[in-house]
């Protein structure tokens, strides 16, 4: 049972960091770190699939405790090749679920992504990389889903906020 | 004696006070109050803000779960 009462997301950033693994802030927490107010319950990273990174993520997972969320009884854990697909990993750890993404939107991979993200400070020794306002919403409509679509005109009017200051 | 009851200059003051110069929704219904205060925030505040919510959540549903 994952923990409560404790800073969820910031423990799951530290242990990835502490395991010097190379990621991506995206999704909700990426939109909500940006400035949008919006909610969510869940961490979503895309990480570097650099072979030395897997490794490196691999075992900061074991230390998180992941396992699949899609299985909850059976406890099965991501190996090195799960995480060197394009796909998405949906994980449950000791402080809550966390997606590991091989890619997000139109195939957009770690590569792909990092000259879109910002560098923010969430605590004393813990800076994240996080994927910009303005590609957060351009994934969400290459994506164009339902529940995508439906969070575009909040971020898009957080974008225009924050242009205009 | 007719008393007519008349605005003091001072709340007319509080009432023009009241209404923003800025719009509060988008024409799409975003609230923009929302928004601007999630901006008035650190990254770290935001965080905050955003861990707020999950533990909330958390902890309603594991007060609500059905055996």
């Amino acid at each position: 049972m994952p923990a409560t009462s404790q800073r969820r997301f910031a423990a799951i950033l530290v242990e990835l960091r502490r395991h010097n693994v190379d990621f991506i802030v995206v999704g909700g927490v990426a939109a909500g770190l940006e400035g949008a107010p919006v909610n969510t319950l869940d961490l979503d990273v895309v990480h570097s699939r650099e072979p030395d990174n897997l490794a490196r993520l691999l075992t900061a997972l074991e230390s998180l405790e992941a396992t699949y969320r899609t299985h909850p009884g059976q406890r099965l854990k991501p190996d090195a090749s799960h995480l060197a697909s394009p796909g998405h990993q949906l994980l449950m750890t000791r402080f809550g679920p966390l997606d590991v993404l091989g890619t997000i939107g139109r195939s957009r991979d770690y590569k792909a992504l990092l000259t879109h993200t910002v560098e923010l400070e969430l605590a004393d020794d813990l800076r994240v990389r996080v994927l910009n306002l303005e590609t957060l919403i351009a994934v969400k409509e290459e994506v164009g889903g339902e529940k995508d679509v439906a969070m575009l005109p909040v971020l898009r009017r957080t974008l225009e906020e924050k242009r205009r200051r | 004696m007719v008393v007519t009851a008349t605005r003091k200059e001072a709340d007319l003051d509080d009432d023009d006070q009241l209404r923003c110069a800025e719009p509060v929704y988008s024409e799409d219904g975003v609230d923009l109050t929302l928004i601007r205060w999630m901006l008035s925030l650190t990254p770290a505040e935001r965080l905050d803000v955003l861990e707020g919510f999950a533990e909330s959540m958390a902890e309603i549903r594991a007060r609500n779960v059905t055996a």
